[in-house]
């Protein structure tokens, strides 16, 4: 439900964009409308092959993963996906880009999609919940969490864990912040990354290289200790080490501040939680 | 070259032939067999063993426990093993997860010496991700025994028999958790039958982990206890003296504790985060409980548990749920 709800806060799209994704959705014959004005949302079931994924054909046609170009991917049960499947996004989730060979021609389509996944967090689907007592056995959690390579995990950049719903909250109407004031703030933070990217050909700071790294993610002496001690202490990947740069400069502008302060990469941090716990021996 | 290559060829080999000698076969009329092993009805014909063989007929305790076990039981393992080492003693287990494995690594943290009863043969340990465990227990001077040839596989029977080896080698079984259907019930069962003491720890009636346990007091089977002290006035006759000024877990938590002091940073943050430990000293709660206890929004929070998980005094579990260390 919250993945689905997702769109409704993503920025609007610029003119480029949406020529973009048109023309992806004009090559794959699915174009209905002159001008695609929304970022797609792409669902496909778990059942998915890897060549209708990344796309394919004698002729390639654009697969799952350039249909949700600019927007987003969501894999329900993650688990659940063949192990084949969900390798081939390595590449492409780096890149943003995929290229297909066939003896006809080689194609290489853009792909540059948020991909949000779902999963249990084991196989009855209540290990760690305080509802209902998980009566898997701990080899059998350590197999459905193994499912996801270690790799790709680290190539997800926040990692959030949930508890059911009880039922007071799923009836009473709360006061949380509802789609449209979320989408006020994402806007406004766009907005600072669109002004200071303008000069290097891109929107976000998702698309951060090393060298743009350090000069727009400094850290502050006590971030830096921070990060040190955290690289040593969850043993994270040099991968690991660029997201968290990455998300803790998404949080430092969504909360306005110009520079990334300590409290940031703190929280930046405690999204990655999957890898270490669950890759750890 | 090639004799170079022959050379470290051997070498290799020599390496790998000195590993398998480690196996030492000890057969039931060899002066090495343990002495309390003869006397237990149907005694293990021979005793496959890697390590020490002298710490076989040392004095020592078997923990032991249910293969799944809560908070609770891991906690209060890591008390007793802790506390028995310092009284000299050696710790038995059996090496399956749970319990046994928390025996086995807290007695080697605590520099204790640790045996484990396998229910397999060398070559085919189980369970399989403690093999890492067994290096450990070799490395850090404990005994791994068998009664079974390396090839042998681990079947439900050999589970259960190898039990009455267990609280055979110990002088007194400890349980630390059990459920009401367990092979800790039949490791009870062989300590009552060799005239060996069990001892127990109760539990919550709401903890379907220790129902077993409760159970086994209920029916006098096992003797309750709430401190190690209770486990050592039953043995009057073996002198058992503890070391002075020992305990290791306290002393490591103190040195940790030492070093976190001396950074000044970290002596700021503690301030801060004081509200949020307290809040997690009553149990481990996760982060949406937080949230709405301590009317806090959720990034700080996040951010202070990195901050406390970072200074090692907290620990991430399973559903997003922090815990003191």
């Amino acid at each position: 439900m919250i993945a689905r709800r997702l769109p409704t806060i993503l920025p609007n799209l610029t003119f480029e964009e949406a020529l973009e994704i048109t023309k992806i959705y004009s090559i794959a014959g699915e174009l209905k409308e002159n001008l695609i004005t929304q970022r797609p949302f792409r669902s496909p079931h778990y059942t998915i092959s890897p060549s209708s994924l990344i796309g394919g054909g004698r002729i390639p046609k654009p697969g799952e993963i350039s249909l949700a170009h600019y927007g987003v991917l969501f894999l329900d049960e993650l688990p659940e996906f063949g192990r084949a499947t969900l390798e081939v996004l390595r590449g492409p989730l780096e890149d943003r880009k995929v290229t297909i060979s066939r003896v006809a021609t080689t194609v290489t389509y853009p792909s540059n999609f948020m991909l949000i996944a779902s999963m249990n967090p084991c196989e009855c689907g209540y290990y760690g919940s305080n509802v209902k007592k998980c009566t898997c056995n701990l080899k059998s959690i350590k197999r459905y969490i193994r499912k996801i390579s270690g790799p790709l995990l680290d190539r997800i950049d926040l990692h959030i864990e949930v508890k059911p719903v009880d039922y007071k909250k799923l009836t009473i109407c709360n006061k949380n912040e509802t789609s449209k004031k979320i989408k006020e703030r994402v806007d406004k933070a766009r907005q600072i990354q669109l002004e200071r990217y303008k000069n290097f050909g891109f929107f976000n700071n998702a698309e951060l290289d090393s060298t743009l790294l350090e000069k727009f993610c400094k850290l502050d002496e006590m971030g830096s200790e921070i990060m040190e001690k955290s690289f040593k202490r969850f043993s994270l990947s040099a991968r690991a080490h660029d997201k968290i740069l990455k998300i803790s400069r998404t949080i430092a502008d969504l909360d306005d501040s110009k520079d990334i302060q300590y409290k940031h990469i703190a929280e930046a941090i405690q999204y990655r939680s999957l890898d270490k716990k669950y890759f750890r021996d | 070259m090639i004799s170079k290559l022959n050379e470290s060829y051997i070498k290799e080999n020599k390496q790998t032939t000195n590993k398998e000698n480690q196996i030492k076969i000890i057969k039931f009329d060899d002066s090495e067999f343990p002495e309390q092993l003869r006397t237990i009805k149907n005694p293990p014909k021979q005793l496959y063993v890697k390590g020490d063989i002298q710490i076989l007929g040392e004095y020592g305790i078997a923990i032991i426990g249910s293969r799944k076990c809560s908070n609770y039981g891991r906690t209060i393992c890591r008390i007793f093993t802790n506390n028995l080492i310092g009284y000299n003693l050696n710790i038995i287990s059996g090496l399956a997860i749970g319990i046994d494995t928390c025996a086995h690594k807290t007695s080697i943290i605590a520099k204790g010496k640790t045996i484990a009863v396998l229910p397999s043969g060398f070559n085919n340990i189980y369970p399989e991700e403690n093999e890492k465990l067994i290096d450990k227990i070799l490395e850090n001077g404990g005994t791994v025994v068998t009664e079974y040839p390396p090839e042998f596989k681990k079947t439900k029977e050999s589970a259960r028999v190898r039990n009455r080896i267990v609280s055979g080698l110990a002088i007194a079984t400890l349980v630390i958790e059990a459920k009401e259907k367990s092979g800790t019930s039949i490791t009870v069962r062989y300590t009552n039958e060799q005239n060996k003491k069990a001892f127990c720890i109760p539990s919550s009636l709401l903890n379907s982990n220790g129902k077993g346990t409760n159970k086994m007091i209920k029916e006098n089977r096992a003797q309750i206890v709430t401190k190690v002290e209770d486990i050592i006035k039953e043995f009057p006759e073996l002198k058992l003296e503890r070391k002075i000024n020992f305990n290791f877990l306290e002393e490591k938590r103190k040195m940790e504790y030492k070093s976190k002091k001396t950074q000044k940073i970290n002596l700021e943050i503690k301030k801060e985060n004081l509200e949020l430990y307290n809040f997690l000293m009553k149990k481990p709660q996760d982060i949406n409980e937080i949230a709405q206890n301590l009317s806090m929004p959720i990034d700080e929070i996040l951010c202070k548990l990195t901050l406390l998980e970072l200074e090692g005094v907290i620990e991430e579990l399973p559903g997003k749920k922090y815990k003191i260390k």
